[in-house]
């Protein structure tokens, strides 16, 4: 039974897309999902107690589905549509979801500010229509999985999938105002999720509130024998009974949270950060402590190198996956001119790559190749990849619970916190024009603050932290040990009752 | 069976310094030049399904792209998820050549743009292979060498592609894409073209004993690169050249001769023999000329960017499969010859007969072993020695009835070896059929030499009855089928013996009563017999056989005219 009067998503998607462009393609319903018609005739299918019965769920282009095309909005695979679905999609349709359409994102998951993108720019909600400012400048959703933000923003969808390498749910989820959630490397199954950056790849969940995104993740969060990188159900169950266990020390109330220990790492207020962040992090810190939780300094040294190791990583792994793309077995083809160099097959593909991929996908084929080069390899690849083992180490010492996948330390210790909070993103959703376009490094220096805890494999959601003196809004991001998401997203919960 | 004992040649600083492993052997095709070889074996792994994809091995002839998931294709979204039976079948065969088996390997991807590789990259083991360090001993037709294995490594088949030169397009086949291979790769131990074709053959031979692959050259279920360099003998070696997909051992020894040839000239038109190098290249064979033919030289060498691969992880084997594996793993070749020769003294060739055999047999998926319907392994060498084991042994009750015994009597193995190459294959041939289509069963055998051992059948009969059981496959008993057809030999083993009233037999001897018949249908050869004409006797004994269907013993018929003439000339 819906608990809620179904919202007409469908309606606000025809109200508000065409501005927002959040979806790339919509579907219309199969039948009205609250219909005795399609109870009767859903034999085998999900019935009204399915726990996402009639959910509308937008899904990120990057993410296959059968009936629906899967451009990863690029050029390459404009016309593509997947002959099967991703598994996280197909348990949505087995939870009673009603997939409304798939949505705008950076070209592959690569970029900040989903302006790279063959569908166009995705319009930050918040910058225009009611309540915005009249002539005001139209904002970024952010990046990469911009179009799954603003479209929960939009009140387009109960809630999305996303994917996040380097911090592209909660970058986004922080500029339009709404919970994003990068679960624990290895819970949400990444088969039929288009690869960017395998090792880093996750997929998560965008919806209005705690709650929703909650309902959605326990939904996804079984294991896939068809993604190699899934853990299994014993470590996945350790892991949940250990964060429970912390839990019963501190979760007995709304009213108190003694014994919560959050810590709060020294390296994650950089210089360029807006200062009103610094505030309404300091008040949501403040607003926790104030409820009993007993604030901790920490330091994670290694957070410095974070950022350089990750795209290192990220731009290797992606030249690597960008590689099927050469227009034989599927995708755009551009046939070689006449006279063209044909001696080499690399030669005959470059017409095809050049024309199908976007100028920032380029950039990253080009930087991962090099780092992967023979005289390169030890100097960027090997020494990024020793770079992530000391961000994780940086995640395992400060974090009271151990790693239940076997890190390098076990056991608990003491004055270990049970979860990080800081500041999701150095400033508010930037503007389309001027300072927050495609300049440069600046883009990459967005990511600063999300991509240790990919490259540790640790959850982190963005929750609403206020607005900025901008009228925008600031995220503060709760990262926790591996598999603790239950601890993480009760905090949020939390935070959500104070801001 | 105990098999942990095989012992280690020496220790692996030792085994690195490759050129005083073996003494210089002087070749008058090449007098004062040392020859060093080493070679690349990419193995395609006998596995019902692909290394990483559940799409099935397909044979040749299939038609093209039937045999390909999402997966093969590269599509999108798509992860590897690896085949354990692949795995174990590597682990087989490395432990096989007496590798040290890794307990932590890694997949790494190799990138290369062509079109017979979808994904862009071949999944490999470039820096942690799963075996290091083994040894293959190589038996040539006059020595037995050793030959180090450097590694063994898995990784994906490519894609076939067929170029057609007039329309100047590929045709792209994925139904090899992703197949498991496993790259063997040896050290610089091969020192003649002669070496390295007994190598490749020793490596089949071996490769189908454990039922990893069917190192079938021809169908590119084996391909071999070949490096090869010359060097004045006392100098160190010389600068190595690498002949790519060479496809049959023919063709391998050819193209190591172009190329010594090939390098013995340029170092010899040097005039300082002290700088003289040959230029490091990477090298064809063209099959119709038989020469090598250059691909790319050491400058155009491509970077194939390895990078770990990010799916894969740690391929993490615990001791104990490994010695799971180790305990059942299948005899070897050498092993094979060794006991064929002590337990039952067969000659070389005999041997080399039965494994020839062996080898025609079709290797099973998944490394399953050689079984019949009933379970019965049925490659020619386990089938030799169920029948020496005395499978389905006959035995004679004290009245002379032949019966089944349960306590099995070993036979002759130089008995069991002629019947099985010159009757039975003999026949099979005949038939057009070869080992692996027989159905006679190796107690069926037995008991057919049992038979006659006996003389419970005649030669002439047994022969009859192979025949008619090749036709006529069945479960009976061959014991049951000569009585069905009337086979039991008249007079089985009895001239001394004429009268037997037992059941079963007339009151009569039959062969008594058939020889008293020809005697008395034959006056003119009895009296021609009586004159001195000794040889007109055979008339007489083949009127016996012809009349008894081959069933009489032509000595014994033989014996019994002759007393019976003898009595009559006595009256």
């Amino acid at each position: 039974m819906l608990k809620r009067p179904n919202p007409d998503w469908r309606r606000a998607i025809a109200e508000k897309n065409a501005t927002i462009n959040a979806f790339v393609y919509t579907k219309p319903p199969q039948a009205n999902p609250n219909s005795e018609i399609r109870k009767s005739v859903s034999l085998n299918g999900p019935t009204d107690d399915a726990p996402l019965w009639g959910r509308g769920i937008a899904i990120k282009d990057n993410i296959c589905t059968a009936d629906m095309p899967t451009t990863c909005s690029s050029k390459m695979l404009r016309d593509f549509t997947s002959p099967f679905d991703a598994t996280v999609v197909k348990l949505l349709r087995e939870a009673g979801a009603d997939i409304l359409g798939k949505t705008n994102c950076d070209e592959f998951g690569m970029g900040s500010l989903n302006i790279n993108s063959v569908h166009g720019p995705v319009i930050n909600p918040l910058s225009v229509g009611a309540g915005a400012d009249a002539g005001a400048e139209p904002r970024s959703a952010g990046g990469s999985s911009g179009g799954s933000a603003a479209a929960v923003a939009a009140g387009m969808c109960f809630g999305s999938l996303g994917t996040d390498t380097g911090g592209s749910i909660r970058l986004p989820a922080s500029y339009c105002g709404v919970v994003g959630l990068k679960p624990s490397y290895g819970l949400l199954s990444r088969w039929g999720v288009v690869s960017f950056a395998d090792s880093l790849d996750c997929v998560g969940v965008l919806a209005k509130n705690v709650q929703d995104a909650k309902a959605i993740f326990d939904v996804l969060n079984v294991y896939d024998d068809k993604d190699p990188t899934a853990v299994s159900d014993e470590i996945r169950k350790r892991a949940d009974e250990r964060t429970r266990e912390r839990m019963s020390v501190w979760n007995r109330g709304s009213e108190s949270l003694q014994g919560l220990r959050i810590g709060v790492p020294q390296e994650y207020f950089p210089s360029d950060m807006a200062p009103f962040i610094l505030e309404r992090v300091g008040h949501v810190i403040s607003g926790l402590q104030a409820l009993g939780a007993e604030v901790v300094p920490v330091s994670m040294p290694s957070t410095s190198y974070a950022l350089s190791a990750y795209y290192v990583i990220a731009s290797a792994e992606a030249s690597s996956n960008m590689a099927r793309y050469d227009g034989v077995e599927y995708g755009m083809q551009v046939r070689p001119p006449p006279g063209a160099d044909m001696t080499k097959t690399a030669r005959v593909y470059s017409h095809t790559r050049s024309g199908g991929f976007g100028r920032e996908v380029q950039k990253r084929i080009l930087l991962g190749t090099y780092a992967l080069t023979a005289d390169a390899y030890d100097n960027y690849f090997l020494q990024a990849q020793k770079v992530r083992q000391l961000v994780k180490d940086d995640f395992d010492k400060v974090f009271v619970v151990a790693d239940q996948r076997g890190g390098r330390q076990s056991g608990e210790k003491d004055g270990g916190v049970d979860v990080l909070i800081h500041a999701s993103a150095i400033r508010t959703a930037p503007n389309m024009r001027g300072d927050g376009g495609d300049v440069g490094l600046t883009t990459y220096v967005q990511d600063v603050l999300t991509v240790p805890a990919s490259l540790a494999g640790v959850p982190a959601i963005n929750a609403y932290g206020g607005i900025g003196d901008d009228g925008f809004p600031v995220g503060v991001s709760v990262v926790g040990q591996w598999g603790s998401e239950a601890s993480v997203l009760r905090v949020c919960e939390i935070i959500a009752s104070i801001v | 069976m105990l098999r942990f004992c095989r012992p280690r040649v020496c220790s692996l600083p030792l085994r690195r310094r490759f050129h005083n492993v073996r003494e210089h052997i002087h070749d008058e095709r090449w007098p004062g030049w040392q020859v060093i070889i080493g070679i690349e074996t990419h193995a395609q792994i006998k596995s019902r399904q692909k290394l990483f994809s559940y799409a099935l091995n397909t044979d040749l002839g299939k038609p093209p792209n039937t045999h390909v998931t999402v997966f093969d294709a590269a599509f999108p979204g798509t992860l590897p998820k690896l085949n354990n039976k692949c795995v174990d079948l590597a682990i087989r065969t490395a432990l096989a050549l007496q590798c040290n088996v890794q307990t932590r390997s890694s997949f790494d991807r190799k990138h290369y743009f062509y079109s017979d590789l979808p994904s862009g990259y071949q999944i490999t083991q470039h820096y942690a292979p799963i075996a290091l360090n083994g040894q293959l001993d190589v038996t040539s037709s006059n020595s037995i060498f050793p030959v180090r294995i450097k590694q063994l490594q898995l990784e994906q088949d490519t894609a076939k592609s067929t170029f057609h030169a007039r329309t100047k397009t590929a045709q792209i086949d994925l139904n090899r894409t992703g197949v498991g291979l496993m790259e063997i790769v040896t050290e610089p131990d091969i020192r003649s073209p002669e070496e390295a074709g007994a190598y490749v053959r020793s490596l089949q031979a071996l490769l189908r004993a454990v039922g990893a692959s069917d190192g079938n050259m021809e169908q590119g279920s084996l391909r071999c690169d070949v490096n090869v360099s010359v060097n004045r003998v006392g100098q160190p070696p010389g600068t190595r050249c690498e002949i790519k997909n060479l496809n049959s051992v023919r063709f391998m020894m050819a193209a190591i001769i172009y190329e010594i040839h090939r390098q013995k000239a340029i170092l010899e038109l040097t005039p300082d023999p002290a700088t003289a190098t040959v230029p490091q290249e990477t090298r064809g064979f063209d099959e119709n000329t038989f020469e090598t033919f250059r691909l790319r030289s050491k400058e155009d060498a491509p970077d194939y960017r390895y990078m770990p691969d990010p799916n894969l992880g740690v391929l993490v084997l615990s001791e104990e499969r490994i010695s799971n594996i180790f305990l059942n793993l299948p005899e070897l070749p050498d092993e094979t010859r060794a006991r064929l020769k002590e337990q039952h003294g067969l000659s070389d060739h005999d041997i080399e007969v039965l494994q020839n055999i062996d080898s025609g047999h079709g290797v099973r998926f998944d490394g399953e072993e050689p079984r019949d319907e009933e379970g019965i392994s049925n490659g020619a060498i386990a089938y030799f020695d169920q029948v020496c084991a005395g499978v389905g042994s006959l035995t004679q009750r004290t009245d002379g009835t032949p019966t089944e015994v349960t306590a099995p009597k070993a036979r002759d193995p130089k008995v069991v070896m002629n019947w099985m190459t010159h009757e039975l294959l003999g026949k099979l041939a005949a038939r057009k059929e070869s080992f692996k289509d027989n159905k006679l069963s190796a107690a069926q055998l037995g008991q057919l030499l049992d038979l006659i051992e006996n003389k419970i059948i005649t030669r002439s009969s047994s022969k009859l009855l192979l025949r008619h059981m090749l036709e006529n496959p069945t479960l009976k008993s061959t014991l049951q089928v000569a009585q069905d057809l009337k086979l039991i030999a008249l007079s089985h083993g009895s001239a001394h013996a004429p009268s037997n009233t037992e059941a079963g037999y007339s009151e009569q001897d039959p062969l008594e009563h058939l020889c008293e018949q020809a005697v008395a249908a034959l006056p003119a050869e009895v009296e021609s017999y009586c004159r001195g004409n000794v040889n007109v006797i055979n008339r007489i004994v083949g009127r016996v056989m012809k009349d008894s269907r081959g069933r009489a013993d032509a000595q014994n018929a033989r014996n019994i005219i002759e007393r019976l003439i003898t009595k009559a000339t006595q009256r």
